[in-house]
């Protein structure tokens, strides 16, 4: 099951603090979403919002085409995997991931049945009698993706579900929650502040800042041609170049990534002398300074000059943003 | 050095149950005043004591008072504890402070305040002013070992609960009251002790129908008499019993 999502002209507030401002947004039916954002940049709001815990002071949300307002949690075709998981101490992980079938008064045998196949497919069916306390924070997270997935919602809404995760366990989820979301087709809205983590999963990221929408797009698109500095900022290291030398003026300025910056290239940059580097397995990252200008670039294996070396430095791809004062 | 802390745990333990060790030996007293030298052991204080009519109905009163006011005082304090813990209200932090403000009130004063006031009501005193009374003094207990134990766990689990398709009920009995099982069993045996214990509240707001404590002071103005030991002793049994009864069933770790 799966449904399309719509918000209109969302605001929401927390006493006088703007957590969202008309927020105006669509989603696909089947679309894997990241929202990324810093803390309190308003991404965890709107998804509270989506699950119906929180209700927006204006603006209208539809799922499905079904406006939502004044729907319960419990009666919207939503279900949420909680940051901390949030599983029943007390049940069985097959009692966990069957609740929701139980609260739909389906038969014991009928939600034992589909509890297993969802146990299944996050690879913990062997372990359906195990309490909660017996498993690793990574079973405990495919746990919750289980239960939420078992009344087969239309959307599926993530909160930082893999932030408790250490990085191989966290690459590792990543990977099973985007083949987890192709099997089922459901709508997967997932919020995080690891842009890593979103480029990895996302089929959409929307960047938020202050309550806005800064940009959104495919992770390619979003990483490589940003529509606001900020946004360019958060997916990654970003350097500025001189007006002189890129096509902009006035309060645009050509920004570059560090992969773009390198010996060879479309547009000169000048003598540049490599002050420190840094091996990071598939690349060299390096700082050169032209004049009071330190760029930061990636530069292939193999090809890192001496240090304090001086070189022609040079950029490709520069994308033309819009400076803030 | 080891020696001396055997000996200091020994003096400890001697301090605290040489006067439950004397009650209960001298129980079996068969002369007619528990004093040394002991005679016997004799049944026989036993058998007069489960045989007397007044004490066995001051008994029932006791149990019925603990049982009762532990589920009033119990019930009354989980809902307060979970309305305070969930709802976000203006002086939730003084209602907080009046709630548990009654433990600091000796039991005295707060015996002295409900006599006068089901004076003033025209109650006269008997078994349900004492549960009254139990109510007010176990409240304040009941509410603080409960909102401890409601953390955001519990709160976030109920969440998923809602998200889940469960209406307030079924919250409640699924997910809530089981998460809080060993803060509701211990809170309500707790309170099931204290009222169980209770003297002077049961002492001022009892006529006729008194509790156990009662009616054991008043065996002891006639005087020492092994049959008050022979009661104490199955006092202090019925506690042991709660105690072992919570510490198999609500304490017990999980097994790993």
């Amino acid at each position: 099951m799966t449904a399309d999502v719509t918000l209109e002209g969302v605001n929401h507030r927390f006493g006088d603090f703007d957590a969202l401002r008309d927020i105006t947004l669509s989603f696909d039916a089947g679309e894997f979403v990241v929202l990324l954002g810093p803390s309190g940049c308003g991404k965890s709001t709107l998804l509270f919002i989506l699950g119906g815990f929180l209700e927006p002071r204006s603006g209208t949300v539809k799922i499905g085409g079904q406006d939502m307002a004044g729907v319960a949690p419990k009666d919207r075709p939503t279900t949420t995997m909680f940051q901390d998981y949030a599983l029943f101490p007390h049940m069985s992980l097959r009692d966990n991931v069957g609740f929701g079938l139980r609260m739909k008064r389906q038969s014991k045998a009928k939600r034992n049945a589909r509890a297993d196949e969802m146990l299944d497919l996050v690879g913990l069916l062997d372990k359906a009698r195990a309490k909660p306390h017996e498993l690793s924070g990574g079973q405990r997270q495919r746990v919750a993706l289980a239960r939420a997935l078992a009344v087969e919602p239309e959307v599926l809404l993530l909160d930082e579900p893999l932030g408790a995760l250490d990085l191989n366990l966290r690459r590792q989820m990543q990977e099973e929650l985007k083949a987890i979301q192709r099997k089922v087709g459901t709508t997967f809205i997932h919020v995080t502040h690891d842009q890593e983590e979103a480029m990895a999963i996302a089929d959409r990221i929307v960047v938020m800042n202050a309550g806005q929408i800064e940009d959104q797009g495919r992770p390619e698109d979003v990483y490589l041609r940003p529509k606001t500095l900020f946004s360019a900022n958060f997916m990654g290291d970003i350097n500025r170049l001189p007006n002189t030398l890129a096509k902009a003026s006035g309060t645009t300025a050509a920004c570059v990534r560090p992969e773009n910056i390198g010996l060879s290239g479309e547009i000169a940059l000048g003598d540049a002398t490599l002050e420190s580097s840094a091996f990071f397995g598939t690349y060299h990252r390096c700082h050169f300074r032209i004049a009071e200008t330190t760029y930061v670039a990636h530069l292939p294996i193999g090809a890192l000059p001496e240090p304090g070396a001086t070189v022609p430095l040079f950029a490709s791809n520069p994308v033309l943003l819009e400076m803030p004062e | 050095m080891r020696a001396l802390s055997w000996i200091y745990i020994g003096a400890i333990f001697t301090f605290i149950f040489l006067p439950v060790v004397v009650l209960v030996l001298f129980s079996f007293q068969d002369s007619r005043l528990p004093v040394p030298p002991f005679n016997g052991p004799s049944l026989k204080w036993y058998t007069q004591v489960l045989n007397d009519r007044g004490l066995m109905e001051a008994l029932t009163n006791s149990l019925l008072v603990a049982l009762v006011s532990a589920a009033v005082a119990l019930l009354l304090g989980f809902f307060a504890a979970q309305g305070l813990a969930r709802i976000r209200l203006p002086g939730s932090v003084l209602m907080r402070g009046l709630l548990i403000a009654p433990m600091t009130v000796s039991y005295l004063i707060i015996a002295l305040g409900l006599l006068s006031m089901f004076n003033d009501l025209g109650f006269r005193p008997s078994l349900w002013t004492t549960g009254v009374g139990h109510v007010v003094i176990n409240v304040p207990l009941c509410f603080a070992i409960l909102f401890a134990s409601m953390g955001d766990h519990q709160k976030n689990a109920e969440r998923a609960a809602r998200d889940l398709g469960a209406g307030e009920v079924q919250v409640l009995f699924l997910v809530t009251a089981p998460m809080l099982k060993p803060a509701l069993l211990a809170a309500y045996f707790l309170s099931v002790t204290f009222s169980w214990d209770e003297f002077i509240i049961a002492f001022l707001l009892t006529r006729f129908d008194v509790t156990l404590p009662v009616e054991i002071w008043s065996m002891l103005r006639s005087g020492l008499s092994p049959a008050t030991n022979a009661i104490g002793s199955l006092v202090f049994l019925v506690s042991i019993a709660i105690l072992f009864l919570l510490e198999f069933t609500v304490f017990r770790k999980p097994r790993a």
